[in-house]
């Protein structure tokens, strides 16, 4: 009962955030509401016992990469007649959702017809801190390798490009 | 004695965080002053009672609470503004969570952890809320909107980014080393000794010890590393147009933060709550003599401060005699805790594993306020690294050590394991 109370306030925090996020006028609103659905949804990682998945989340997304972005955004120093005008936003909001009601109609119910829904609040070492490192070493280990140079890649490729202009 | 052992470490949180901020604040006044040779704050006092200068930091704390809320005009986003420091503050206090305080004690068949947040995540949980501190610097700065706010946290946010990534690698190598991310199986790791050195973690890992210290006191804005708030350059940085309480939360927010890293260098290099040689059943074992020792240990300490009292405490106040007071509640403390000792001690009554529990809180607080003494030793030594040579340290020197030492450990480790 408590879990559900809880999980619902979660989960309405972060539809609420993510839904300022995309539909804030300022990068800074949105940059700092993404947040907000960020920790919302470690916190959802919490509330099903994946505690390693909660922990990475904060550190990661909500730590470092969302810092690195505020960085950017307050370095370009955006002024508010840089924004763009957008004075039919209220209409295209109202509209679009109009036209995504049915398929995420289609989508809840099929979520709900799974086995996901039913399944609930996941085993006792699902998601601790050895169980995906086991997971990931032995039985994802190829994809898991391929990720590591993909980013790799990314990674020599931005040194590169910066390289090049002085 | 069930809801006290579980709330103990809370309160004890709150202890280490919050209520040692005037003592900090007063340490690095006067150490301050011992260093550069004068005397520091001393004449401030309630009715005579001076406690060597805490008067200070307490009536610096009041003037703080009843200063007038200012709001400058040209705030454009009050909200942001307004939650700024709080977020510095929260992160840091959350981050003092996971520290044991002492090793987990067993009553009636009851476990109970000493650590606010009985938790395995540990070393995790501490950089996930130190890298979230950040926010509060910079979203102080930005919405400030000041050139001199905006460029101490544009400062503070590179460095905090680039030193990050150095104290992850740093820990890294330590969770090589002990096997495990839970601190209080850290600590009980440190417990053991090779030959007759103790295996704290800064014998084992010396590279590691010193990245780490480093970007600490990089990742809580201390000197040397604090261009953020390069005075001389930027006014002050991104609290310049911060006033009252919304400053003194940054500043409560930053000692929260040194006590918080503190804390963490205890439990990871030096031991935790352990004293070298002697693990927890070690104490609880032979428990009497190590309190006969600690009633020596009291009564030629108490001795000695008494005549070092004596000697250096010579201004006359107005108001009560403070040196009778200090005497007699030296004295009447000393004796009673000999008393309640030698009860325990005579073999009256059981009482080891409570009182080795509140052994360990002591060896801990001492620890834990060396470390401070080593903060604030350093900021009034080493002058302030210039901007670029902070980002150089960062990158090109930390950075690639750490990664060989993680390297080095791995072969060793696994080299280790491998003949066994």
């Amino acid at each position: 009962m408590e879990n559900e109370i809880i999980f619902t306030i979660l989960a309405l925090v972060a539809i609420v955030s993510s839904i300022v996020m995309i539909s804030a006028h300022r990068p800074i609103d949105s940059a700092l509401s993404f947040i907000v659905t960020l920790v919302s949804i470690a916190a959802l990682f919490a509330l099903v016992n994946a505690t390693f998945l909660f922990v990475v989340q904060i550190i990661i997304y909500a730590g470092a990469i969302l810092s690195l972005i505020l960085f950017i955004i307050m370095f370009l120093n955006i002024k508010d007649a840089n924004l763009p005008d957008e004075k039919h936003k209220n209409k295209w909001l109202m509209g679009t959702s109009l036209i995504v009601a049915p398929f995420s109609y289609i989508l809840i119910d099929l979520i709900m017809r799974s086995d996901i829904a039913v399944n609930g609040i996941a085993a006792e070492n699902f998601g601790t801190i050895k169980d995906v490192g086991l997971t990931l070493f032995s039985k994802w280990i190829l994809p898991f390798e391929l990720v590591s140079i993909l980013l790799l890649v990314a990674l020599v490729g931005s040194v590169t490009l910066s390289k090049k202009e002085d | 004695m069930n809801t006290v052992l579980i709330l103990l470490p809370l309160v004890l949180t709150i202890l280490f965080s919050l209520a040692t901020v005037p003592i900090l604040v007063w340490m690095e006044r006067r150490i301050a002053a011992l260093i550069q040779d004068r005397l520091g704050p001393n004449r401030c006092h309630i009715n005579g009672i001076r406690l060597g200068g805490i008067i200070q930091s307490v009536a610096d704390m009041m003037k703080l609470v009843f200063k007038e809320e200012f709001l400058p005009s040209h705030i454009k986003n009050k909200f942001y503004y307004l939650v700024a420091p709080s977020l510095a503050f929260m992160s840091a206090f959350l981050t003092f969570m996971v520290i044991p305080y002492a090793d987990n004690i067993t009553i009636n068949e009851k476990t109970y952890y000493m650590q606010a947040l009985p938790t395995d995540l540990g070393v995790l949980w501490f950089l996930a809320f130190a890298g979230l501190g950040v926010y509060g610097i910079i979203l102080g700065g930005w919405a400030s909107h000041n050139k001199y706010a905006m460029l101490g946290s544009m400062r503070a946010t590179a460095q905090v980014i680039g030193y990050e990534v150095a104290m992850g690698l740093s820990l890294v190598s330590m969770l090589i080393t002990y096997g495990t991310i839970s601190l209080n199986e850290m600590v009980t790791y440190q417990s053991q000794s090779f030959f007759i050195i103790p295996a704290w973690g800064i014998v084992i890992q010396p590279i590691a010890t010193i990245i780490f210290i480093i970007t600490a006191f990089a990742e809580t804005n201390r000197a040397p590393f604090d261009a953020a708030e390069g005075e001389s350059e930027i006014v002050a940085g991104y609290h310049t147009e911060y006033g009252a309480m919304k400053f003194g939360l940054y500043f409560v927010a930053e000692y929260i933060a040194m006590a918080a890293s503190g804390a963490l260098i205890v439990t990871i290099f030096l031991g935790g709550y352990q004293l070298p040689y002697l693990n927890t059943n070690d104490l609880i074992n032979n428990f009497e003599l190590v309190l006969w020792l600690i009633i020596a240990f009291a009564a030629v300490t108490s001795i000695i401060f008494f005549k070092w009292m004596k000697k250096h405490n010579i201004f006359e106040m107005p108001g009560l005699d403070e040196k009778k007071v200090y005497a007699t509640l030296i004295i009447g403390f000393t004796a009673f805790a000999i008393v309640v000792m030698s009860y325990y001690a005579l073999g009256f009554s059981e009482g080891s594993s409570v009182g080795v529990m509140i052994l360990q809180f002591a060896i801990f607080t001492v620890k834990l306020f060396f470390l401070h003494f080593v903060f604030i030793w350093v900021r009034w030594t080493l002058p302030r690294f210039r901007y670029d040579q902070t980002q150089k340290l960062g990158w090109n020197i930390l950075l690639p050590l750490s990664l060989v030492n993680i390297f080095i450990t791995a072969i060793v480790v696994v080299g280790v394991n491998y003949g066994s």
